[in-house]
């Protein structure tokens, strides 16, 4: 036996490898739990079973779907971790952080009772914040863990007032009891409680002008940013989507939201545009497709944004636990154009076809002025983007750019389709989950924001403006605080 | 312009002597981070970066404490070195000394207002050297760093009071020579050095990225050290920060203790491996052998060599992974070439890797499969990046993502198989391709190119000398039927310090390009005869193959087809040879990894290589403690622990010591880098590493933050140097050379190579000779060509003893 092999020896290894046990205690249970919530999702959909809970608890179809995204998600980090942190000083609080984030989040859309949904959004934004800061001899980390901190607690507050008024007026504690008692709560009184909702899930999901926190949150572990990206930052989605009837009450507040949303989506991806560091860019991603989610609920598809929200997870998730592949050679390349009117015109053919298939398959087609068509919009200008791209790939054989578009629209059409569909079954117990809107000046402005957005990017409009530049620039940045100017000070 | 303004130049020039270089990650090399340094001694270059950099000089109290607890700091070497710097002190109480200094040790300070101007400068840099990440990169930046920081700064809120580009200096050179003025001409060094420092990792990317001649990005976004000081400048003047560096820290009182600790600890190492080398078997006659079989230096070779040659009559050397090939390679289908040689070396030849003409078929198939995966890339990326297209792409694509995460998580191999699959069909570039040697030939020395310092393909006298250079360094006389030239490349998948696992001789790059250039010259008949004319004679039908060894997996890849017919049964017992070889050196290796999965060896490497959760695919050069220059039948069968550079020499060849001195100014000068390289990130893995890869952000498509941003970090990541957080892997110990040879012999090579020279006289890594004048004594040299003789016994292997359970309370 060589010198080399000697760790048997050391007593800190022990130490270490106990902890990796528990981990992977903690990894079993959540599989266990992933399977259990998997089986009772197959069980409610299809209407074998559903389980009744006694209160303050609930298990209705956005429970069913939570529990099986967010213990997959858990899974896959859980079992990720188990390599990737094994040399991890504080391995065993690592795990026991996100085994007991994943626990209240389980919780959070489980319970039927406004106290105890508060507490569960406090605790898991306190373990949220606590895994930013979980490298604790680095003073950046734990300033970026103060600052969400600061954040999270401002949501709980406007959340617990929300709350707190509601059951005031309706003279119920259970969540339940105050969505079907609404009507005798005073107009004032709902639109005081949908303001704060919105102000709370605002600052969850980080959207502009609360996204700091998230562009400073990078002292995470990839594993905690993973679980904060595709997890955490849904529950502004989740409590929209479990207080619908809230906030839908009133058209204006609909359309409140649908702006709000609309600003974060461009805006996040404009950020992410200037960005050059890979975690940073998908943190202006996330605060843009959490805007997405939120438009969506402002449009009144609570179903599309429970939908998105798992769809985006996965997506980011992915990118987070692959980011060490971020780093290649790269050369100056000016930007290729190659369209041909001929091309343009497939384009536009492909992308109304694309919106056709969209309407059907998710169930739009009744021709009605409401916010279906703003989505409708959305869809048909990303395939006209996917057709335009695909065609213009000139390495590859016209004939294989033609055929592959088609395949490849249908193919992501269907998928998502599928899945909406799923989702919307699902929700069909849920108070006021679809409930689409007339449209209204906002909504026109929007859809009209998204399509100047979308030419405006495309001929390079923006990029004539120094100002807007700089100001994007500083948009993504993180609190000052938070920044390693000396090395030094990563390992004090 | 001024005279101070002319002047700039010069200070700046100056004050960064001192500055690291630092590598862009795909391209990483392994420097010693104090090479600005080097021409003091080492404790005294360690104390002075301590007292600038507050970076910790030596391996802390618990690496040493684990060392002697574990005998590898011997007890008695150690109260020698003890009583030497005049410590009255049983190394138990030395211990608790070294703890007690490391709490009472007082934090770096920074100057008031400065934190702001590096946070913000950062900022500013991390926009200008983007090297292809944002969509959207900075406006201006082709007119050079100053002057497109000078245009946008009036936009920034976070600076005061600038209205417009005519508020600031209209030069970068004259905005530093105005805040300098006043100042003498030292203090103005003074004040420019630590400004340099204060990002150094970004000052020093901003250094290599001027001196490589070939860097595309140079044009793109131009930035100079001037144009960074001006920034910093003018920031400091706006935000009402000094300029003048805060004090340096004080020296440290238990500088003396560790300086005992660590030579205690490099003693002890040297003597375990002389008495090893000592003690080994050399009773085997010796057999002609079937092939010779030629590898890199790099430390991972060894394991390998050691188990190839138990699989047969194989005799194996070590040379240089470049095998002396100094050129700028192209690798297929890419028009941006990389120098695949050292960074101590020039490129002299601009070599282009092209389709070999028989593997036509393949190559079409492979060109298809190219294309679809580039555009399926690039779709990607503008589906995701789209103001609007982003987010119902994600709804249309997160099945497959998610689908995707599942199984890179819970079968890591499964993807991996799939891949290879594919990659069996459609063919793998480096099974088709050939160094293009001769593309300069036909244009009668015509050897125009983009790149004016180095001709096009590698010309026959070239080619000559190339081939003689193996013949003497390695020094070789008789050649068996085959001769194999193994270059290395490492296989891991979601590790953004991939390429610090390649060969560190080919600047960060797999070697095999460099292997089949060898192979092909010593094919040529033309190259035969010259050789034969200066007295190096080649069989006829000896031939030479390339291949590459992977170091992650051990497998060895032998390019076969492109050898020339005669040996092929000797080549496919030898392909055999080195897979039964390869099992064993991945079991061997198997047993220093950290937390193992897979039963054996072979599995756990492949696991390894493709898992996109594993942070610690293969130790790379970790380990590495010393460098020996002799014949293979000096460490042959001894088992060296994956710890030992390996170059072949046989001083008997070499009467002029021409050979040595090349072998000391060459590969000894990069293997100190290495070596230095991984002392310093692990002794401090903030200051010269770059931490641990769980918190890295990458930037910039070629460097990492720590978090959120502010200055890249530099050097090996944590987990590259230690199984965990709270023990290392990697042994902080200068590099002991040990050359087998006269001492004469090796005066005479050292008096001509002063760089190496003053490593050695500076204590930047031992030298050790080993005198077969002197019935194989060993000689420690001492600063000034002076020698000590250490004595080592020859001892009898034993059995191991029993460690000794030392407890320190």
């Amino acid at each position: 036996m060589s010198d080399r092999q000697r760790s048997e020896r050391s007593p800190e290894l022990s130490k270490g490898t106990r902890r990796l046990d528990l981990a992977t205690a903690f990894t079993y249970v959540v599989w266990i739990m992933f399977t259990v919530s998997a089986f009772l999702l197959a069980t409610t959909f299809t209407g074998v079973y559903h389980p009744s809970v006694p209160a303050p608890f609930t298990f209705d179809g956005l429970t069913a779907v939570i529990w099986a995204i967010v213990t997959f998600l858990s899974g896959i980090v859980h079992s990720y971790s188990l390599r990737y942190m094994k040399s991890d000083r504080n391995v065993g609080d690592f795990y026991l952080k996100i085994f007991g984030f994943t626990l209240i989040v389980m919780a959070l859309v489980a319970v039927d009772h406004v106290a105890l949904f508060a507490i569960a959004w406090l605790a898991m934004s306190l373990v949220m914040a606590s895994l930013i800061g979980h490298v604790r001899s680095w003073p950046q980390a734990l300033e970026a863990a103060k600052l969400a901190r600061i954040y999270f607690l401002a949501s709980t507050a406007a959340l617990t007032a929300a709350l707190a008024v509601t059951a005031w007026s309706t003279e119920t504690t259970s969540i339940s009891g105050v969505l079907a008692n609404l009507d005798t709560v005073p107009r004032d009184v709902v639109f005081l409680a949908s303001a704060l909702l919105v102000l709370a899930a605002m600052l969850q999901s980080a959207l502009f002008p609360f996204h700091t926190w998230l562009m400073s949150s990078m002292t995470a572990p990839t594993p905690a940013s993973a679980l904060m990206h595709a997890g955490f930052v849904n529950a502004g989605g989740i409590l929209l989507t479990r207080f619908a009837p809230v906030v839908s009450a009133e058209i204006a507040v609909m359309s409140l939201i649908a702006v709000v949303g609309a600003f974060s989506a461009i805006l996040g991806q404009a950020l992410m545009s200037v960005q050059t560091d890979v975690k940073g860019k998908l943190g202006g991603s996330t605060v843009a497709q959490m805007g997405f989610m939120v438009l969506q609920c402002g449009l009144g598809f609570f179903s599309a944004a429970i939908a998105h929200l798992i769809l985006h997870g996965l997506y980011k998730a992915y990118l987070f636990l692959s980011n060490g592949a971020a780093v290649e050679r790269g050369k100056p390349m000016k930007p290729r154009k190659t369209s041909t009117p001929i091309l343009l015109a497939t384009s536009l053919v492909t992308a109304a076809a694309g919106g056709v298939v969209f309407a059907v398959l998710t169930g739009k087609t009744t021709l009605a002025f409401d916010t279906r068509l703003l989505l409708i919009v959305v869809v048909v200008l990303t395939t006209l983007h996917a057709a335009r791209d695909v065609l213009g790939r000139s390495n590859l054989y016209m004939s294989v750019r033609l055929a592959t578009l088609p395949v490849l629209v249908m193919i992501a059409l269907t998928a998502y389709a599928v899945l909406f569909n799923f989702i919307s079954t699902m929700l069909d117990d849920l108070p006021a989950t679809y409930a689409p809107t007339e449209l209204t000046v906002a909504h026109l402005a929007i859809a009209l924001a998204f399509t100047v957005a979308y030419v405006a990017a495309e001929a390079g409009w923006h990029t004539r403006s120094k100002r807007l530049y700089v100001a994007l620039a500083n948009q993504a940045q993180p609190h000052p605080k938070t920044v390693l100017t000396d090395r030094g000070e990563y390992d004090d | 312009m001024t005279d101070g303004e002319k002047n700039v130049d010069e200070v700046v020039e100056e004050a960064a002597e001192t500055l690291a270089s630092v590598w862009p990650l795909h391209s990483f090399v392994a420097a010693n981070p104090l090479s600005g340094y080097e021409d003091r001694g080492f404790h005294e270059a360690l104390e002075l970066s301590h007292r600038r950099h507050g970076a910790e000089p030596y391996p802390d109290v618990d690496t040493l404490e684990r060392a002697w607890s574990q005998d590898n700091i011997d007890d008695d070497v150690l109260r020698s070195k003890l009583d030497k710097y005049d410590v009255e002190l049983e190394p138990e109480d030395a211990f608790q000394r070294l703890e007690q200094a490391r709490s009472e040790r007082p934090g770096k300070e920074v100057g008031s207002g400065n934190r702001d101007v590096d946070r913000l400068t950062a900022k500013w840099l991390s926009m200008h050297l983007d090297e292809g990440q944002a969509g959207w990169s900075m406006p201006c930046r082709d007119e050079g760093f100053y002057q497109a920081w000078r245009h946008l700064a009036s936009y920034d809120g976070e600076i005061p009071e600038v209205d417009g580009s005519d508020d600031l200096p209209g030069s970068a050179e004259e905005a530093v020579a105005d805040a300098l003025d006043g100042y003498g001409r030292e203090r103005q060094i003074e004040i420019c050095r630590h400004h340099l420092e204060s990002l150094s990792g970004w000052s020093g990317y901003i250094r290599r990225r001027n001196q490589d001649p070939h860097d595309p990005w140079k044009e793109e976004a131009p930035v100079t050290l001037t144009d960074y000081l001006a920034v910093r400048f003018e920031l400091a003047d706006l935000l009402e920060a000094s300029i003048e560096p805060p004090a340096e820290l004080k020296e440290t009182e238990s500088q003396p203790l560790q300086r005992a600790f660590l030579e205690a600890w490099e003693d002890s190492y040297r003597r375990q491996l002389l008495q090893k080398l000592k003690s080994r078997d050399d009773a085997e006659e010796e057999t002609d052998a079937d092939a010779k079989l030629v590898f890199c230096i790099d430390t991972r070779s060894e394991v390998i060599r050691r188990k190839i040659e138990q699989e047969g009559a194989y005799d194996t050397h070590g040379y240089a992974g470049f095998f002396g090939v100094p050129m700028l390679h192209e690798p297929r289908g890419d028009d941006h070439p990389y120098a695949a040689c050292p960074p101590i070396v020039e490129p002299e030849h601009h070599v282009e890797s092209k389709i070999r003409l028989a593997e036509r078929q393949k190559v079409r198939l492979n060109r298809h499969y190219n294309a679809a995966i580039t555009a399926s890339r690039k779709h990607l990326k503008s589906m995701k990046n789209n103001v609007v297209a982003a987010f119902p792409f994600v709804e249309g694509a997160g099945t497959a993502y998610g689908a995707a995460m599942a199984v890179r998580t819970m079968t890591p191999g499964l993807l991996h198989r799939a891949y290879d699959r594919v990659k069996d069909v459609v063919g793998r570039p480096a099974e088709f391709t050939q160094p293009d040697i001769r593309a300069g030939e036909d244009s009668e020395g015509e050897r125009g190119n983009d790149f004016q310092d180095v001709g096009e393909g590698i010309p026959l006298e070239a080619r000559v000398e190339i081939a003689e250079d193996a013949f003497l360094l390695m020094g070789w006389k008789e050649l068996p039927p085959v001769v194999a030239f193994v270059g290395h490349a490492s296989e891991t998948t979601n590790n953004a310090f991939d390429s610090s696992l390649d060969c560190g001789a080919c600047a960060g790059q797999p070697g095999g390009p460099n292997a089949k250039v060898l192979a092909e010259i010593l094919n040529d008949v033309k190259v035969r005869s010259r050789l034969r004319e200066r007295g190096h004679e080649i069989p006829e039908d000896t031939v030479f193959v390339a291949g590459q060894h992977n170091t992650t997996t051990d497998e060895v890849t032998l390019y076969t087809d492109e050898a020339p017919p005669g040996q092929d049964e000797l080549l496919k017992q030898l392909e055999d040879d080195v897979d039964a070889a390869r099992e064993l050196a991945a079991e061997e290796r198997r047993s220093s990894l950290h937390r193992v999965t897979e039963d054996d060896g072979a599995a756990e490497s492949e696991r390894r290589a493709f898992d996109w959760a594993e942070t610690q695919p293969e130790w790379g050069l970790a380990g590495n403690a010393a460098f020996v220059v002799a014949p293979r039948d000096y460490t042959r069968d001894v088992d060296l622990e994956g710890r030992v550079f390996l170059h072949s020499y046989d001083w008997e060849s070499d009467p002029e010591a021409e050979a040595l001195e090349a072998i000391l100014a060459g590969p000894a000068v990069v293997t100190q880098m290495i070596n230095n390289h991984y002392y310093f990130a692990t002794v401090d893995d903030s200051v010269y590493g770059s931490g641990s890869k769980t918190t890295q952000n990458p930037v910039g498509n070629a460097m990492v933050y720590q978090g959120n941003a502010g200055d890249i970090m530099t050097g090996l990541p944590r987990e590259s140097l230690r199984k965990t957080d709270d023990e290392t892997y990697h042994d902080p110990l200068r590099l002991t050379t040990v050359v087998k040879a006269p001492r004469s012999h090796l005066e005479e090579a050292l008096g001509g190579s002063d760089r190496v020279k003053q490593l050695f006289d500076n204590g930047w890594m031992h030298l050790v000779v080993v005198d077969p004048d002197q019935d194989d004594d060993a000689f420690l040299y001492q600063k000034g060509m002076n020698w000590v003789e250490t004595h080592v016994e020859a001892t009898e292997p034993e059995v191991e003893p029993e460690p000794r359970s030392k407890t320190l309370d």
